[in-house]
């Protein structure tokens, strides 16, 4: 029992470890790789909660990501003194506000129709960001420098990619973790509670639209804290960030990584940039070559990479068990 | 005892289609109240209101004298009352553990808690245990419902409305589809766990609303027909008439 209970705090520690050792494993190159790789985790994560755990297809996730790297673009830029902790912060209140407005508007609607409102929200989103060019650059994008990190005692240059590294592993890090401990708290079982019968819910004396609306704003939050440290890593920001290609991004990693686990998405986070990198070194062509591998993950996979992990354990102990009862037990216990 | 429940003088219509007109009868404190009447009658639709699934078209429901009509059904299960599905309505996919202890953990006020966890709250997991004992499900409560046998599906119906500790539970048909022996069982245990509650029961067994009520309120047509002791309806003429009779 005791090992249970420990067994995924070992993990995190152990994966944490290993993150900490990386910039003296690998070259600068795939360092920064990684920089990247950590934000797209946390956002695929925050959208697997609203997918895999509470059953609602978003089309506009987008427009959180891109709402927090907007924010800590024009808030670096235009107030000067302004700290990496007060522009990560910001980034954190402004997309916890637009969840909750936008999450008040949506909350009633469940199916295609919120699937539907939610690609008008990011198209409104991206719109504004193309538009309002003075204050968003428009097709330009913003550049910015990071601040340095003032920790009190001393002070740590961000100039540093290595630096960085360390900041995201930790501060990104430590919100993927957070997000896995919601899924085991009263609101996250709640959340799973309502995808299984809503109505039952009900008469169980839950309010499922404020749960709705709290579930909405918090995954926003998480993917606004996604956006704030993309931006802060490529100290650049532009409308792609809010675009609904950013979505449909998303959309891959977790459809790749597997909806029925927790860690599912961050797996897909991995591939994805991996891949992407890597193929838009041959060919300008690698959405495509990303399109076809979707299409034949969907047909032959739908559990995504995280069935196969499950799979070839059965096949490797020959034990008769399906695989997909093993891949289920994260989000259906 | 005091009166507890006043439906008043119920209206429902579906886009023109009259289901409810004036229903009316009173339930008392820890009472047993059998809804007898034929398909059709608008029973379960009764139900829907006074549980807050449907507005009435008019008319008012008292609790304790305070009108709750058109409440909606999460704010009526904070105010003590909760109720069963005659088609079994739970978490297929989840264990009857975790089914059972929604219902307790709303009762608790961890619904939307962002810190704790149910798996660490022991008032919590031993609430939750007692429940599912009570209803019969304690060799079962690590499996998911969906695997579960009939009765036993009608018991963790039961086990979740008992979840709320509700002082009014309302109960849609919980012996539909049960053989003789089950059904026996089933009334064994209906009067075991809403000991000290009120009960208000749609039932078509006449064998069930005369093993359990107090009182009977035939509904017919969407008014009350008759509303007394189970022997003064049994005798009721215009109740024999309507339904009893070509029995």
């Amino acid at each position: 029992m005791t090992t249970q209970k420990q067994g995924p705090y070992v993990l995190i520690a152990a994966v944490f470890a290993v993150g900490a050792a990386m910039p003296f494993l690998i070259q600068q190159y795939h360092l920064n790789m990684l920089t990247e790789i950590i934000p797209f985790a946390l956002y695929a994560v925050s959208y697997n909660l609203l997918l895999g755990y509470a059953g609602l297809l978003s089309f506009g996730h987008a427009m959180f990501f891109g709402v927090g790297a907007f924010t800590v673009a024009v808030s670096l830029i235009h107030l000067p003194g302004l700290s990496l902790w007060g522009a990560v912060a910001l980034a954190i209140a402004t997309t916890t506000a637009v969840g909750f407005v936008a999450g008040g508007l949506l909350l009633r609607h469940k199916g295609s129709y919120f699937a539907l409102l939610t690609l008008a929200f990011n198209s409104l989103a991206y719109a504004v960001a193309t538009k309002w060019h003075t204050v968003t650059g428009g097709d330009d994008g913003l550049s910015f420098s990071r601040p340095d990190l003032d920790l009190g005692f001393a002070t740590v240059s961000m100039a540093s990619r290595t630096n960085f590294y360390y900041v995201t592993l930790v501060v990104v890090g430590a919100a993927i973790v957070f997000c896995w401990y919601f899924t085991h708290t009263a609101m996250g079982r709640t959340v799973l509670l309502m995808r299984e019968n809503e109505e039952r819910m009900k008469f169980l004396g839950y309010d499922t639209n404020i749960s709705r609306l709290i579930l909405f704003t918090f995954t926003g939050a998480a993917a606004g804290l996604a956006g704030a440290f993309y931006a802060l890593h490529f100290q650049f920001c532009s409308q792609s960030a809010i675009s609904v290609d950013m979505t449909t991004a998303v959309l891959l990693m977790t459809f790749v990584g597997g909806t029925r686990t927790f860690w599912g998405p961050i797996l897909g986070a991995f591939f994805y940039i991996l891949v992407q990198n890597y193929l838009s070194d041959v060919t300008d062509r690698w959405p495509l070559a990303m399109g076809l591998m979707f299409v034949f993950m969907v047909l032959y996979t739908p559990g995504g990479l995280s069935q196969i992990v499950p799979a070839l354990r059965n096949l490797v102990s020959g034990g008769g068990g399906t695989a997909a009862a093993g891949a289920k037990q994260e989000a259906r216990p | 005892m005091s009166e507890y429940l006043h439906v008043q003088n119920i209206y429902k219509d579906f886009s023109g289609l009259k289901v409810l007109s004036g229903v009316d009868f009173r339930v008392q404190e820890k009472e047993r109240h059998a809804i007898l009447g034929p398909n059709g009658a608008g029973k379960t639709t009764l139900f829907n209101i006074v549980s807050g699934k449907f507005k009435p078209s008019s008319g008012a429901i008292l609790l304790r004298g305070r009108d709750i009509a058109g409440q909606p059904a999460h704010v009526l299960n904070r105010q003590g009352l909760a109720r069963s599905f005659q088609i079994t309505n739970v978490f297929q996919e989840l264990s009857v553990f975790e089914n059972i202890r929604a219902g307790v953990r709303s009762r608790l006020g961890l619904r939307y808690h962002f810190f704790r966890r149910p798996d660490h709250h022991r008032e919590l997991n031993e609430r939750t245990a007692a429940i599912v004992e009570q209803v019969g499900l304690g060799d079962v409560g690590h499996l998911p419902a969906s695997v579960l046998s009939y009765g036993q599906q009608r018991a963790l119906e039961m086990g979740i409305t008992l979840s709320t500790d509700p002082e009014l539970i309302l109960l849609d048909e919980p012996t539909a589809g049960m053989t003789r022996a089950e059904t026996a069982q089933a009334i064994r245990m209906i009067d075991r766990v809403t000991a000290g509650r009120t009960l208000i029961i749609i039932e078509h067994d006449m064998d069930v609303v005369f093993a359990l009520a107090d009182t009977i309120s035939v509904l017919h047509y969407g008014t009350v027909l008759a509303s007394g002791r189970p022997d003064d309806i049994r005798n009721d003429q215009r109740v024999k008439d309507a339904y009893l009779g070509d029995g």
